[in-house]
């Protein structure tokens, strides 16, 4: 369950102070927020998964309100119960990808076998690649690593940050697919906000910014 | 995995600036240490080579040269006294020892001495094997010597008249060894003892007899070492009553006031104090030692700066590697520590290789010096400024890694996340 009341926010040093729309989400439900560019779209992404806080206004993520958490149970809140996707940094440069996948979980503070760790991979399509350096990896590679990185610890929300934008038509489809299957298996609530019209059709939930 | 295990992959991701920042620290390390430790081992050395000398008497000249000649024995000396004159400030109760030595012959580069008994006494050398000397042409050699040469107790070898290894002419008596002294790190080490008798009588052996001085016996009983020898020696040695100088222990530390001043102004000796001289000395050598110190320092500051601008660049460079750290669930603190585990094992492995290049550069500075200076010198290692070195540079990286680990509390995730590279 996913509610927002009247969530404002301003950053420091500028003037321009942003109204957020009410969003209500039962256990398992999907939403695509579209909007132009500079309307505060990652912004509100940022306030659903914990990196910032409102000035104003409440959030609660199954039962927990976000907003008025201390900074450290803020930080382990968002070890355990988000996921989050990005358009193009996906892991950790010094890194092998399984290694990844661990220092992730070692956040995270949970501990997953080895074999669900690796059927992850193997689902994924980059079991084959475990031991690369993140650099090593290809486009694609490395934005199924990003998804591995934001489900392995079984958040109960995905926040998908433009996670298509620099794929092709083909890419777009696949990691899309990957994204609302995977947030199924886990019962997650899986967010996405982005400004591509070419995933409009996949969501049922859209809210316009 | 842990912080450990992603602080050692951050420290090999980047090899080249690791080793970079590794090498600066090191090399200022290692001039540190190794100063401090050359500077210790070179004083003590000096001091530990005074014996028990409190004051040397001999010809009028520079005091400095009568200290580097009869006391360390690394230079000529001002020349030679009257044994007369010499025996009379023996008289004085105020002295505890006074040591008459007499130069002229060296073998093979190191100094033949003539003196007394009680001249080993001063540097509480210990006879390892044979005896002390007892008539004239014995000799008992200092460990170095002994060791050198391989030399043993019965051997018998030619000096050479003067100092040095070259030039002289060799004398035809040959010395006979009687005694090798336990080494004792001092300045004895590298020296031939023996009676100032052989001194005498292989010098004058080589002059012509022409002079036919009247002879005063009377210093075999006080003061000559071969008292029972009287019937050999007496006729032989009374022309050259001379020695190159007199070394003197006091009994109370007062004495040290006076008796100098009263030594130069009433007689045609000086004298001159080896802590003193040696003091002035240091601080011309001194100079040398504190420019290369402030330079170790200099290097030091600088290789702090390497490392606060390689962990800086690291946090920057990496800004968005912890803000997705920070996305999983790490804290402040985590990152902190995974920034300073990385900058403790760029300092850890900087301060092994810079002890161990020291050590390395001290040993082969300390062979030069052994072989030059023809004398063992104990390496020391100075744990208690180890560890002050060590304190400084931990102290100083702590600092620079303060400043490069700071924005990452300052860090601001979202902005971050949001401006993607």
């Amino acid at each position: 369950m996913i509610k927002t009341e009247g969530v404002t926010f301003k950053y420091n040093n500028e003037d321009t102070v942003f109204k957020f729309p009410d969003i209500s989400l039962d256990k398992g439900q999907n939403l695509l927020i579209l909007g132009k560019s500079g309307i505060g779209k990652t912004t509100l992404l940022h306030l659903l998964g914990g990196l910032l806080r409102p000035i104003d206004g409440s959030i609660e993520i199954h039962g927990v309100p976000v907003h008025s958490l201390s900074n450290k149970e803020l930080d382990r809140f968002r070890g355990q119960n988000i996921g989050l996707v990005f358009q193009n940094n996906h892991a950790i440069q010094s890194l092998k990808v399984v290694e990844n996948v661990k220092a992730r979980l070692f956040f995270s503070k949970r501990t997953i076998s080895q074999t669900v760790i690796m059927d992850l991979l193997e689902q994924l399509d980059i079991l084959e690649c475990k031991n690369k350096r993140v650099r090593e990896l290809s486009e694609g590679q490395l934005q199924r690593l990003g998804i591995a990185m934001a489900m392995v610890h079984r958040p109960g929300i995905i926040l998908a940050d433009e996670p298509t934008s620099s794929l092709d038509d083909d890419n777009c489809n696949k990691v899309m697919q990957l994204l609302i299957e995977q947030a199924e298996i886990n019962n997650a609530n899986l967010i996405v906000i982005t400004h591509d019209q070419r995933i409009k059709p996949v969501f049922k939930n859209k809210l316009e910014l | 995995m842990n912080i450990w295990k992603i602080s050692i992959r951050n420290f090999r991701f980047k090899p080249l600036y690791t080793f970079l920042g590794i090498l600066t620290l090191s090399v200022s390390i290692a001039l540190l240490v190794g100063i401090q430790q050359m500077d210790k081992s070179f004083r003590n050395q000096l001091d530990n080579n005074l014996g028990e000398i409190d004051m040397v008497v001999g010809a009028k000249g520079s005091p400095l040269q009568l200290v580097l000649a009869s006391v360390l024995h690394i230079d000529n000396p001002t020349g030679n006294i009257p044994f007369e004159e010499a025996k009379g400030l023996m008289r004085n109760p105020m002295i505890d020892k006074a040591v008459p030595i007499s130069y002229g012959d060296n073998y093979k580069g190191y100094r033949i001495v003539g003196a007394t008994h009680d001249f080993p006494l001063l540097y509480d050398a210990v006879i390892k094997e044979g005896r002390s000397m007892e008539s004239p042409m014995e000799v008992v050699l200092g460990a170095t010597v002994a060791e050198k040469f391989g030399l043993r107790i019965g051997d018998t070898f030619q000096s050479s008249h003067g100092l040095a290894e070259t030039g002289g002419h060799e004398h035809a008596a040959p010395l006979t060894v009687v005694g090798i002294y336990e080494p004792t790190h001092k300045v004895m080490d590298r020296l031939i003892i023996t009676g100032l008798e052989t001194i005498w009588e292989v010098h004058h052996h080589e002059e012509e007899s022409i002079d036919n001085e009247p002879e005063s016996n009377d210093h075999h009983e006080e003061n000559g070492i071969y008292e029972n020898d009287e019937k050999e020696s007496h006729h032989d040695i009374g022309h050259s009553q001379e020695i190159t100088s007199l070394l003197v222990s006091f009994r109370n530390p007062i004495a040290l006031l006076n008796t100098p001043r009263t030594i130069n102004e009433n007689t045609n000796m000086q004298a001159a104090l080896p802590k003193f001289e040696l003091e002035r000395l240091y601080q011309f050598t001194g100079v040398g030692v504190k420019t290369v110190t402030w330079i170790a320092y200099a290097i030091l500051v600088i290789s702090c700066i390497t490392i606060f601008i390689s962990l800086y660049r690291m946090v920057r460079d990496r800004a968005f590697d912890l803000a997705l750290m920070r996305s999983y669930g790490a804290n402040r603190f985590q990152l902190v520590k995974m920034v300073a585990y990385e900058g403790f094992l760029i300092t850890g492995s900087a301060f092994l290789i810079g002890v161990l290049l020291s050590q390395i550069g001290v040993y082969f500075i300390f062979e030069m010096i052994t072989d030059q200076y023809k004398q063992t010198m104990p390496l020391q290692v100075e744990y208690q400024e180890l560890i002050q070195t060590g304190g400084l540079v931990v102290l100083m990286v702590l600092l620079s890694m303060a400043f490069a680990i700071y924005p990452i509390i300052k860090m601001n995730i979202s902005k971050i996340l949001s401006h993607e590279k």
